[in-house]
């Protein structure tokens, strides 16, 4: 049996592989004519050496798809040479590093280029020489002093700092005014030159050029709030849209100003062109802001430097200019209507003159 | 008609159904992509769609090993065709429903290759019975044929692995468990 085992097993081997000499294999095919048992036999061992080389093969094939795909799954989906690699994003790092630094000049040199849209700067551009009879009378009672001939081009709100002539505003009032004026309660005028300024925050801290000048008969009854008041404190200003001295009442609705300027406050108050520099108060008679601008959107929407960046400029400046800053509130305990009597003392019309 | 991107297809098809692993590559690499991308917008995965590739690309080398072998169109078609209809057969085993089959009209030959894929599926079969019966064989015979045809190792290997004096003494061995698989399977069979 085992002979006749390996016998047919080598046979069905050779035919199938195709090795067969051609004499056997004329042998072979006669005797599988001629004997159906060993025909059948061997059809069954040249089926099972087929399926065995198939399954083989087949297995082999899987094997090596396995490992190709392997091979790709593996592979980047793209492959960059490493210097090309490197080059793209050194590139890129360099054009953000870039992005980076114009966004950061530009942010900090943004207070020139406020969105006009959005901000307007309350000084009040005069086209037509508007003089009100009030004032007129004034001017000729106060005749010695000397009145501008020209009229003025802007004109502004300023309140004092000290008694003795210093006064803050908007620097966007003063920005490039060949002179100023300011116009006192009494209608005087009297020229003021500009000793500091802040354009960042807005602010400009004027002098009174006559050593004589006094705003009122008392040092300067308010004090400047060196903290910021919270959401919703009731506020008021006084200043000078017409020619004659306005009030206006609000509070604060937004700690932070335009574009969520920190130094400023949002507040939500009427304000008018010529209000600028106008000073913004609290019931107790703090200074806690200066009117600097209005947002377009809706009329009461008010945007207000805070008094931190006039006691920062007042601080930078006062070792040269021996400015005594005001300490004493002696408005605290009055009513409002008192309050502005006094205050109209310390506030002026600021006049702008310009080719 | 231009007759020479099919001959470099029939010269790769040629090389692939000798199992040559670059040529096997050079397909896989071209068309698993294509595949990849339509069976996830319909319903598969990533790892679906290596199986289901892999398995058509099994249907087109047991195709290429028949001697009759003519693929009437390029390569990449077959292997997409043959694949979604994969798809679709698994969608229907997995929910275990008759699914009506798309209307493909317009290509035309979606189905046209149903008889490769059914061929495939009894020799799959066949192959799994095959394999049952290898495993049932006991050693050293299992592992002996599985290293002579499915490891591609020459008698010499053999005889030197399992510890025959000599490779003929190893072939003798083979014939033996050769004779013992057949009665295991045509005896599995005939039930």
């Amino acid at each position: 049996m085992s002979i006749d085992n390996s016998y047919i097993w080598n046979l069905a081997e050779a035919y199938v592989a195709g090795e067969m000499p051609d004499a056997e294999r004329t042998v072979l095919l006669s005797r599988l004519q001629t004997d159906a048992a060993f025909a059948a036999e061997f059809h069954e061992c040249v089926d099972m050496i087929r399926s065995l080389d198939g399954s083989g093969k087949q297995q082999q094939f899987r094997n090596i798809l396995q490992d190709v795909h392997q091979e790709l799954a593996n592979k980047p989906s793209r492959s960059i040479p490493l210097r090309t690699h490197y080059l793209r994003t050194a590139g890129i790092a360099a054009g953000i590093a870039l992005l980076t630094s114009f966004t950061t000049y530009w942010s900090f040199n943004r207070p020139d280029k406020r969105n006009a849209t959005q901000y307007n700067v309350l000084r009040r551009e005069i086209e037509n020489i508007k003089r009100s009879q009030n004032q007129l009378i004034q001017n000729i009672k106060t005749a010695n002093t000397s009145a501008p001939v020209l009229a003025a081009r802007y004109t502004g709100t300023g309140f004092a700092i000290t008694n003795d002539g210093y006064l803050v505003t908007n620097y966007h009032v003063i920005d490039g005014a060949d002179s100023v004026y300011i116009q006192n309660r009494d209608g005087a005028y009297f020229k003021a030159i500009v000793k500091a300024s802040d354009p960042k925050n807005d602010i400009a801290i004027l002098k009174v050029q006559d050593e004589k000048f006094r705003f009122g008969k008392t040092d300067v009854p308010y004090t400047f709030s060196a903290t910021k008041s919270g959401l919703g404190a009731r506020i008021y200003t006084l200043g000078f849209p017409e020619d004659e001295i306005i009030y206006n009442e609000g509070y604060v609705s937004a700690k932070n100003g335009y574009e969520d300027d920190s130094m400023q406050y949002r507040l939500e108050l009427p304000a008018d062109p010529g209000q600028s520099g106008a000073p913004v108060l609290d019931a107790k008679g703090n200074v806690l802001a200066i009117i600097t601008a209005k947002g377009n959107k809706d009329e009461g929407n008010t945007y207000a430097v805070s008094s931190k960046a006039v006691l920062q400029l007042m601080h930078s400046i006062r070792k040269d200019l021996s400015i005594r800053i005001p300490k004493n509130n002696k408005l605290s305990n009055l009513d409002r209507e008192q309050q502005i009597q006094k205050l109209e003392y310390y506030t002026c019309s600021v006049k702008v003159y310009k080719k | 008609m231009n007759s020479n991107p099919l001959n470099t297809e029939q010269h790769l098809l040629a090389q692939l159904a000798r199992g040559d692993r670059a040529a096997t590559a050079q397909v896989y690499n071209q068309h698993y992509k294509t595949v990849n991308s339509w069976l996830i917008k319909n319903g598969g995965t990533a790892s679906d769609a290596a199986d289901i590739f892999q398995e058509a690309m099994v249907v087109l080398f047991e195709k290429s090993q028949l001697d009759e072998f003519r693929l009437t169109c390029k390569i990449g078609t077959y292997l997409f065709a043959v694949s979604k209809h994969l798809w679709y057969k698994k969608i229907e085993k997995q929910r275990n429903q008759p699914i009506s089959l798309p209307d493909n009209t317009d290509e035309g030959g979606d189905w046209a290759y149903e008889d490769d894929i059914n061929a495939h599926h009894e020799r799959e079969t066949h192959y799994v019975q095959l394999n049952n019966a290898l495993e049932q064989l006991g050693e050293p015979c299992s592992s002996l044929l599985k290293a002579f045809y499915h490891n591609n190792k020459s008698m010499q290997e053999i005889a030197a692995d399992f510890g025959y004096t000599n490779p003929d003494n190893a072939k003798t061995q083979k014939y033996k468990c050769l004779a013992r698989l057949r009665k295991l399977f045509y005896g599995v069979q005939a039930k």
